[in-house]
Formats: structure tokens, sequence, C-alpha cells
């Protein structure tokens, strides 16, 4: 549910990186914001610990261009992962249009991958909105790591059928503009007014 | 669940703009600044150069939404004012209904009795004007859809693109 702002001829869609704690979604959108032109990017501001875990948010406006007489952004969110911190999901959560789902590759993450995954579903739909018509992409992170989950085993274990699919190591950036790329396609094609 | 959310995006904010206007002149803030609860800055008004907006509406809705849940906790349906009291600066945030808040910026904390009142003042006009537009604006302002896409998914190539 983009916000249309008829007079400042803007609009807004809202991108929300979830996922399980240190999977790397602010290594996401860290890439994201220092690889975009800077004519195209505002601040990004990190509520954080002083162990550099995400506290609230991290988030950054990104200007995508102007369309007809409209300047279109996306304002970009990661969410902390850490799991008592489950009130703040969900409010971060609401009004996305979009949600990168950042797993963490290593084995030793497995469940925790899952059991975000279920939250998240459960959170969106506490919104009103079906997990399964609604742009999510799935990056498997971390694909550096020892032994790394194999592909496939999460959307096999969650039922996901028609959820995109990428591979990342985010401190490199590989993976992370493609993941990127194919989420705003999606949140792109189901803009109706 | 979707159009519905649309149709209340759908707002005419140059009769918001008006109403922050004077509220600026009448209260002789800094910058007066509305914006919805997904974080998103609806209108704005003051010295809005000095201050960054944007990452203003991010961060207050952030907030305001941190102490809604606190005050579920306490047994409050919501705080429907927040103050920040600085050295030099406050902030005075209310809300105008549940999805909109208005957030004013403001200098010499003896003021506050008068930015209280005409903010309740502000957010009753406001709130009113939301109700209006959100059931009339929706016709001659339509975006072509194929058009958007095309260009928007072109952009989307463009940005995201290792270089
Ligand atoms: N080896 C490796 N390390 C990574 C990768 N991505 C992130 N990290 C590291 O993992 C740690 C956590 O990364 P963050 O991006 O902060 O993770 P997060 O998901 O934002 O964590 P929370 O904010 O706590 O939820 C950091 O030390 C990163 O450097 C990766 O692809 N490979
Ligand atoms: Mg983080």
């Amino acid at each position: 549910m983009p916000f249309i702002n008829y007079e400042n001829r803007e609009i807004s869609f809202k991108i929300v990186y979830y996922g399980p704690g240190m999977s790397g979604k602010t290594s996401n959108i860290i890439f994201v914001h220092k690889t975009i032109a800077e004519d195209k990017r505002g601040e990004l501001i990190s509520l954080k610990t002083s162990e550099e875990r995400t506290l609230f948010f991290d988030f950054f406006p990104l200007e995508l261009g102007h369309i007809a007489t409209f300047s279109v952004r996306f304002n970009m969110y990661t969410l902390p992962g850490q799991i008592y911190y489950e009130a703040s999901r969900r409010l971060i959560l609401d009004g996305a249009d979009g949600v990168v789902f950042v797993a963490d590759s290593q084995r030793s993450r497995y469940e925790r991958n899952i059991l975000h995954y279920q939250l998240l579903e459960k959170n969106l739909m506490l919104y009103k909105i079906n997990p399964k018509a609604f742009p999510i992409v799935l990056q498997y992170n971390k694909r550096d790591c020892d032994t790394p989950i194999e592909i496939g085993t999460i959307e096999k274990q969650l039922g996901l059928e028609d959820v995109p699919v990428f591979e990342a190591v985010a401190t490199r950036g590989d993976g992370v503009l493609e993941t990127i790329r194919e989420l705003s396609r999606r949140v792109i094609s189901q803009f109706e007014v | 669940m979707k159009a519905l959310t649309m149709e209340t995006s759908n707002i005419n904010t140059q009769k918001l703009s008006d109403v922050l206007s004077d509220f600026i002149a009448e209260t002789d803030s800094i910058v007066a600044l509305l914006l919805n609860k997904d974080g998103t800055a609806i209108a704005s008004a003051g010295s809005e150069n000095a201050i960054d907006t944007t990452a203003m509406a991010a961060l207050i809705a952030g907030m305001f939404s941190a102490t809604r849940e606190v005050a579920k906790m306490v047994g409050e349906h919501q705080f429907s004012i927040l103050l920040q009291q600085g050295e030099k600066r406050h902030i005075h945030i209310s809300l105008v209904n549940e999805h909109v808040m208005m957030a004013v910026v403001f200098e010499g904390f003896h003021r506050i009795g008068r930015i209280r009142y005409e903010s309740r003042k502000a957010c009753k006009t406001i709130g009113a004007a939301l109700a209006i537009t959100d059931q009339t604006n929706n016709n001659q302002k339509v975006i072509s859809i194929p058009e958007f896409k095309e260009v928007a998914l072109n952009l989307i190539d463009s940005i995201f693109t290792n270089k």
C-alpha cells in the first residue's frame, strides 16, 4: 500500500529486510546504500546497540526517479532480528509493500530461519495481508560459511512455492543487488491504484 | 485492505500545508510536520530546509508506535501527546487520527501552552480535511498503471546493477 501524495507528486513504497538475528540484514542495506548513486539516496540512519546490533531499525530513503509527473521513493528499512524484539518487528512491518527475508546459511541457524519466517507470516496476517500473495524474496546469506544449508531446504520446510531465492554474501555485496532488484520488481508489479 | 489503504493515501495535501502554515504563523514554531504511521511525511511547513523531514518522519513514527505499545502495557489505549524537552528546542507530537500524527519543533518552552492549544485546533481541522479528501480525491488524478510500471521496472534495473 504505497503512499501517494498528489500535491507533492510523490509515491513512497516501504521495503523491509526481515530475518533472524545476525543474518545480515544491516549488511545488506549498508551495501545497497553505498552502491547506489549519491543523488539517489538519503542518509542511512541506524538505531543500534553498543554492540552494533539493530535495536529498532536502519532506514534510508532511496529515490527511484521520476515517473510521469511523480517522484518515486523506496523507504528502506531493516528490523532487529534478536528474538526479544518481536514487538518492534511488528511495528516496522506495518505498511510494508515488500519484504526481503535474509536467512542465515549456517547450519546452526537453520531452526531460527524457520521460526522467523513463520513469525513473519504471522505478523503479515496480523495486518490482514496474505503472505502467499505478498512480495517476498528469500535470500540465503552467508554462503561463504562452512557447509552452508542447501538451497531449497527452507522453502521445502515451509511449503513456499513461488518465492524467488537468491544466494548472497552480504559483507562482500555478492547477491545483494540481485535480491533487492527482484523484490523491487515484484513490489512494482503488484502496484495498483 | 489494499484498496482501503490506497484511498486513505490519496490526500489533498495543499489544504494540509495551509493548516500547518497557519499553525506556524500562530505559534512561531520552527517546523510543523504531518506524517503517517508508516513513517512517511505527508505535509510540512516552517523552516523545513533546516531539518531532514524524511528521516524525522521515519524516526518519529517509530517513536510513536513504540510509545503506543508501551501505553498498552500500562493499560492505556495510547498516549495522545508526546513531549520531548531539549535545552533549546522541543518537540510536541500529537495524534490526528489512528494513522496520522503532527510533530512540531519549537523553541522557548514557555510557549508550550500555546503550542498545545493550537495543535489541538490544527489536529481537528486536519482530521476533518482528511475525512473529506479520503472520499473525494480519486478521479482526475489517476496514474496510468501500465506506463508507470514499465518506467519503474526500467529504473529498478538500472539502479540495482553492479557497475
Ligand atoms: N561471513 C559472513 N559474515 C556476514 C555476512 N553477512 C553479514 N555477516 C556478518 O554477520 C554479522 C551480523 O551482520 P548484520 O548485518 O549486523 O546482521 P543483522 O541481521 O542486521 O543483525 P541484527 O540487527 O542483530 O538482527 C556481522 O558481523 C557481519 O559482518 C556474510 O555474508 N558472510
Ligand atoms: Mg541489523
